[in-house]
């Protein structure tokens, strides 16, 4: 199903380049269809209190292969480092693993994240002995630093989280891509499976996929389609594109074409 | 004393344990913060709490 080159991450391998979150989704059954259908390795899951007044719960870590899937916990809802390292430590508690798709996001407007509060939650969570995978607006000079203070990927946004307007970001994240150290996985925004074959021919090596799953009308079907556009977009980046010219360039050769005599040619 | 942003009645002798059963939640598959001390909530020790204590109970749902 994955006959693409695999990807690795903090010295784990993974045949699949496709991360799911499980966001949204309808119910639970559905979601594991979808994770299933995508052939994803990678899973992300929000940290959230538990309801005092109303305890019994469904568990979505019980609905979870956890065999199977690697858990990435996030810290979607925090909105400053202090508020993420908190987070981040009850989420190693909650699911021990201490992988971390790291979310330091003070606008509730547009969700985008607090590149400095960023950098210093990632310093503090890398020391504290987290996989930190930062989720950050494709600034490759950011990037630089989050790979020096030790994450083990940069996650650019495509566009606002949850938004479906695709890879609006291409010029921004191909500065990220160039002379990255780290994988470069391209979250938030995607919202059909072309975007994904997008951002994977620009080079990224890996995507993040929720809302475009999960409210599509079909969800299973949608999470089959992203994993087929993640799968042309690495081995059209493989394959080694084209040069664009400015005019055409015919595909048949130009000799031999049969032709009508010129009739300003012909003898009269 | 604080459980997960509210205000909560403490009493004198109230333990973590005491405080779950208390609220009604199973340990398992939850995560605890007492003050900067993190627990998986099955291996959440017995302790005893103070009242100026801040409790977070938290657990994993879906999300992106």
């Amino acid at each position: 199903m994955n006959p693409t080159d695999p990807l690795t991450i903090a010295g784990k391998t993974f045949s699949s380049r496709l991360m799911l979150g499980t966001g949204k989704y309808h119910d639970f059954t559905v979601m594991k269809a979808a994770l299933e259908a995508s052939g994803t390795q990678i899973v992300t899951v929000a940290i959230r209190r538990v309801e005092l007044k109303a305890p019994g719960h469904d568990g979505l870590l019980d609905a979870l292969d956890l065999d199977r899937y690697q858990l990435l916990p996030n810290t979607a809802g925090c909105r400053t480092a202090e508020e993420a390292v908190r987070v981040a430590k009850l989420a190693r508690a909650a699911t021990g693993v201490d992988w971390l798709k790291l979310e330091v996001i003070p606008d509730p407007k547009y969700l985008l994240p607090d590149p400095i509060g960023t950098l210093q939650a990632a310093e503090i969570l890398v020391g504290e002995g987290f996989t930190v995978l930062p989720y950050v607006q494709p600034d490759a000079v950011l990037a630089r630093a989050l790979e020096r203070v030790g994450c083990a990927t940069v996650m650019p946004l495509a566009s606002p989280i949850g938004s479906g307007r695709g890879l609006r970001t291409s010029e921004l994240i191909r500065t990220v891509l160039d002379g990255a150290a780290v994988p470069i996985v391209v979250d938030a925004g995607l919202g059909v499976p072309s975007d994904a074959a997008q951002a994977l021919e620009l080079g990224a090596d890996a995507v993040l996929v929720n809302t475009a799953i999960a409210e599509a009308r079909d969800p299973v079907a949608m999470a089959r389609a992203f994993a087929l556009g993640v799968e042309a977009g690495r081995l059209g980046y493989l394959a080694g594109r084209m040069a664009e010219r400015e005019s055409a360039s015919p595909s048949s050769p130009v000799a031999g074409v049969v032709r009508l005599p010129d009739p300003e040619a012909v003898d009269g | 004393m604080q459980v997960n942003g509210q205000p909560h009645p403490f009493t004198p002798g109230l333990t973590l344990h005491a405080l779950l059963r208390e609220l009604d939640i199973a340990p398992e598959r939850v995560a605890i913060a007492v003050g900067d001390d993190f627990y998986p909530g099955g291996q959440a020790p017995d302790r005893e709490l103070a009242e100026g204590d801040v409790v977070e109970i938290v657990r994993a749902i879906g999300g992106g």
